[in-house]
């Protein structure tokens, strides 16, 4: 491992950018815990040097033939094999650059946002510990490895959604994100195992040669690839477990920011994208994939039209997308999934810091109790999320715009058309429910804006900046990041021009995906943005249908009903039952007899039981000396 | 000094030194976290000595299960510390004249006997091997580990269920 | 200078001796059992120090076996210094003369 890294002294980038957060994490806990100003400094000087560290290793592999590997053995037991190390391909790279990049955006926003939070240091060091676990996830060169690093970023997330842990809501939301994607990780964990057994180790580029499918059978593979996908099911909040996220809006907003769009819910499509080959091999488990991210993608959409608070509609809006990818995925779509993953890092992260400012201004999540207050008062802030907004409903020529065309493009290709209309109508619905949003806050119906709100921040203090450069930041990316389509491709492909991966071209397709993006904005403006609209959405209009929206379509109440019928009322009345009849019982009457047996020797012990043991060992000592004479 | 050698040394250093100030602790979850370290310790040292599966077992059962115990049970208790000496002189001085005599009876069993002087010959005795040798060579032994086991389950649960007689007088047992 | 069963058993001898000192001192049943669960790691350090140097695996499997001791005697000891805590509030063995 040394030797390869001594020949390329560039590889070391690679082992600072994933080691130095940790430091910074240690460092925060250990020693500066009292110090918040030095802890933020230490936190953001680190994951600088990571980000830096990034950029420089995709400068220098830009257009990589061959992916790179560097690993060491770290335990090798009968026939199993794990390694340790990392590994340098396309797809880690941007994925590097692109979690370091809006981890340090992210941490230089909680300057401002955080300011004064007596938890200050503490939000720094679990800030690290997430950078350390999610930029260490993608480069690891096996699925072990992945999945130690896979519970690191799922444990600091909890740490992070409860951070204002007094808050019940709060504890309750960090344990509940906690749990529901554990149950996506144990189906993992099995998933690894079915795997390891047949193979002896759990190497990407193993998983992922083409020859895999003649090592195990075919059913076996299918069963792995679905196993496997349940930890991605559980991370990136699809159908059924999606109800964690929304959820997960009780922690800081630049917390969401991160969580929604580098780290945790990207982690389980990037696994996907990581053993892209491997799941391709098992057409059958393709289509349970492309159908969940279907259902999740129209699910949350439908979420989302109905929600009040800002936060939860970018959290359903992440799922929605979230399922859009998986769908690209599944549809064979490599390139146009990740090139999806990367914008929209980019644009939901801005979204969420555009939140972040309004919340800590108004000091509500309301949207419509901003758009009262006057929210448009804040002009860099409501034009960042325009473009943001604009990004996510794919209009042209913002980065989403490009991403979506691509996945719509993959799904054409599909013989089935359901997959294609069910992205067309999750394109109409996405437009709906942003642009709903931005109606709303721009244009609010009831009366005049009551004046300025009187909280001290000034808004032009020196917070507001510190919150204000990573917008303007993020939506300069946004803006410009839809032209690198193509090198991006061919970077992602080794520089193989794999034609009809992203399915250009299609002029008809171009047309409908614009038609549909507009025809939601334009539903929008009629109902939300004109003078004198009413402000209520045709959804409302049909209760049954509102609440069933809003109320997640039950999913909570359904699982709640589980858990108490099926586990407390059957298995754990079992259990219960068993214990006390008869492991109790039975042991009860067992010992009771030995007690009484017990008691006629107890007679003979007496106390003082040190001074006895002090003598008993002495004297095994003198039999010991007497031995040797 | 091989780098063998200096972990050893290494390793051996930092057990006792753990051990010696578990022992010393007047707050008892002090010394249960040095004791975890000194396990720890152990554990590498296993590995060291060719063990590899023992050095996992060391952490998982005494690290992670035994001392977990032990810190469930400081902590249930709640039990405040003596102000008093650490350690009564009137068992300290028979203690230090027994510890004298261990050192002594040691040291006669490392001069006496020349087999362990020669040096290490390192080897690993790989997991599979040690498992087939328990099950092959010990099989009974494992069942009476086992039957050990249960017993000291269903002993802990009965000495540790029941509540004292005269503190709850008779509360009615539920079913 | 290299390491040698002598060293291992040194090692283990002087455990050993700290696991009894810690028994026989400490007035606390709690520090006894610990106390104990020392020594036993002693003599399993001392077991697969003596596997390495006959190259057998008889020492690490008598190891293994202690293990299971030590696991049976932890989890009895201390539901008995539960009990014993329970009934007279300390956990001092001196106070073990009023309890049989």
């Amino acid at each position: 491992m040394l030797g390869t890294l001594n020949q390329q002294p560039i590889l070391y980038a690679a082992v600072l950018a994933s080691v130095v957060p940790l430091i910074a994490f240690l460092l925060i806990m250990v020693v500066t815990r009292r110090r918040p100003r030095v802890s933020a400094g230490l936190s953001i000087v680190a994951i600088t040097i990571a980000f830096a560290c990034s950029v420089l290793l995709l400068v220098r592999y830009w257009g990589l033939a061959a992916l790179l590997q560097v690993t060491g053995t770290w335990v090798t037991t009968g026939q199993f094999t794990v390694s340790i190390g990392f590994i340098l391909d396309p797809l880690s790279l941007l994925m590097v650059t692109v979690v370091s990049g809006i981890s340090l955006l992210v941490q230089v926003y909680s300057l401002g946002y955080m300011a004064g939070d007596p938890g200050f240091s503490r939000y720094y060091a679990y800030m690290s510990l997430f950078a350390w676990a999610m930029i260490s996830l993608v480069l690891s060169p096996n699925l072990l490895q992945l999945y130690v690093f896979w519970e690191l970023v799922g444990v600091s997330s909890y740490l992070l959604i409860g951070f204002w842990y007094e808050k019940f809501s709060a504890s309750e939301a960090g344990k509940k994100a906690f749990v529901m994607t554990r149950l996506g990780d144990v189906a993992f964990l099995l998933g690894l195992l079915t795997l390891l057994i047949p193979l002896g180790n759990l190497d990407v580029l193993m998983l992922n040669s083409p020859d895999i499918g003649s090592t195990m059978p075919a059913g076996m593979l299918t069963l792995s690839a679905l196993l496997i996908f349940g930890g991605v099911v559980g991370k990136s909040a699809q159908f059924p477990l999606l109800t964690w996220l929304p959820d997960a809006m009780e922690g800081p907003t630049p917390v969401s920011a991160l969580l929604h769009s580098a780290t945790m819910v990207a982690a389980g499509v990037f696994l996907f994208a990581r053993i892209f080959p491997f799941f391709s091999q098992s057409p059958a488990a393709m289509t349970v994939f492309l159908a969940i991210g279907t259902i999740s993608m129209l699910l949350a959409a439908t979420m989302a039209m109905v929600a009040r608070d800002i936060k939860q509609v970018w959290a359903y809006s992440t799922i929605s997308q979230l399922g859009f990818m998986i769908m690209g995925l599944a549809a064979g779509g490599y390139v146009a999934g990740v090139f999806h993953l990367i914008t929209h890092a980019g644009f939901k992260a801005l979204l969420f810091l555009c939140a972040g400012v309004f919340i800590h201004v108004y000091d509500s999540n309301d949207m419509f109790e901003i758009g009262r207050q006057g929210g448009r008062r804040l002009k860099i802030p409501m034009a960042c999320m325009i473009v943001g907004a604009a990004a996510l409903s794919g209009l042209p020529p913002l980065s989403g715009f490009f991403s979506k065309e691509a996945i719509i493009g993959v799904l054409a290709t599909q013989d089935n058309r359901l997959w294609l209309g069910a992205a067309l109508v999750g394109v109409v619905l996405t437009a709906y429910y942003t642009f709903r949003l931005i109606f709303i806050m721009l244009f609010p119906s009831a009366g005049a804006p009551s004046p300025p709100p009187t909280s001290g921040h000034g808004h032009h203090g020196r917070d507001y900046w510190t919150m204000a450069t990573p917008l303007l930041i993020l939506a300069a990316v946004t803006l410009v990041l839809g032209f690198a389509q193509t090198p991006l491709t061919q970077f992602l492909l080794f520089g193989v021009d794999a034609g009809g991966d992203h399915g250009h071209g299609e002029r008809g397709l171009l047309i409908a995906a614009i038609a549909g993006a507009v025809g939601g904005v334009l539903l929008a403006w009629f109902e939300f943005g004109r003078k004198g609209s009413p402000q209520i959405g045709f959804v409302e209009r049909i209760p049954a249908l509102a609440t069933l929206f809003s109320e997640r379509w039950y999913l909570d109440r359904i699982y709640r009903w589980l858990l108490d019928r099926v586990v407390y009322g059957v298995f754990s009345r079992l259990a219960t039952w068993n214990d006390e009849r008869i492991i109790n019982d039975g042991v009860d009457a067992f010992s009771d007899r030995l007690v009484g047996s017990g008691r006629i020797l107890a007679t003979l012990h007496r106390g003082m039981i040190q001074y006895k043991l002090l003598v008993m060992f002495s004297v095994v000592a003198l039999l010991g000396l007497y031995f040797f004479f | 000094m091989t780098l063998y050698s200096i972990l050893f040394y290494i390793l051996a250093a930092v057990i006792l030194a753990s051990t010696a100030m578990a022992i010393t602790r007047r707050d008892m979850v002090h010394a249960v976290i040095y004791l975890v370290v000194s396990f720890f310790g152990s554990a590498l040292l296993f590995y060291l000595l060719g063990a590899p599966l023992l050095a996992a077992l060391e952490i998982i059962i005494y690290a992670g299960a035994i001392m977990v115990l032990f810190l469930f049970i400081v902590m249930m208790i709640r039990i405040r510390p003596s102000a008093g000496r650490l350690l009564s002189r009137v068992q300290l001085l028979p203690a230090i004249v027994m510890s004298g005599l261990y050192v002594v009876v040691g040291a006669f069993m490392v001069t006496g006997d020349t087999a362990g002087r020669g040096d290490f010959q390192p080897a690993v005795a790989a997991p599979e091997t040690l498992g087939q040798y328990v099950f092959q060579q010990h099989w009974v032994t494992v069942e009476i580990a086992s039957l050990l086991l249960l017993v000291a389950l269903v002993g802990a649960m009965i000495i540790g269920g029941k509540s004292p007689p005269e503190s709850h007088p008779p509360v009615e047992e539920k079913s | 200078m290299t390491v040698s069963f002598d060293h291992a058993l040194v090692l283990a001898g002087a455990l050993f001796i700290m696991g009894i000192f810690c028994v026989v001192v400490r007035r606390n049943l709690i520090m006894m059992l610990l106390g104990l669960e020392i020594m036993l790691n002693a003599a399993s350090i001392a077991l697969v120090g003596a596997a390495l140097k006959w190259h057998h695996v008889e020492g690490q499997a008598i190891a293994l076996f202690i293990m299971a001791v030590a696991a049976t005697e932890v989890s009895i000891g201390l539901a008995m210094i539960v009990g014993f805590y329970r009934r007279t509030d300390t956990v001092d063995p001196n106070a073990l003369e009023e309890f049989k």
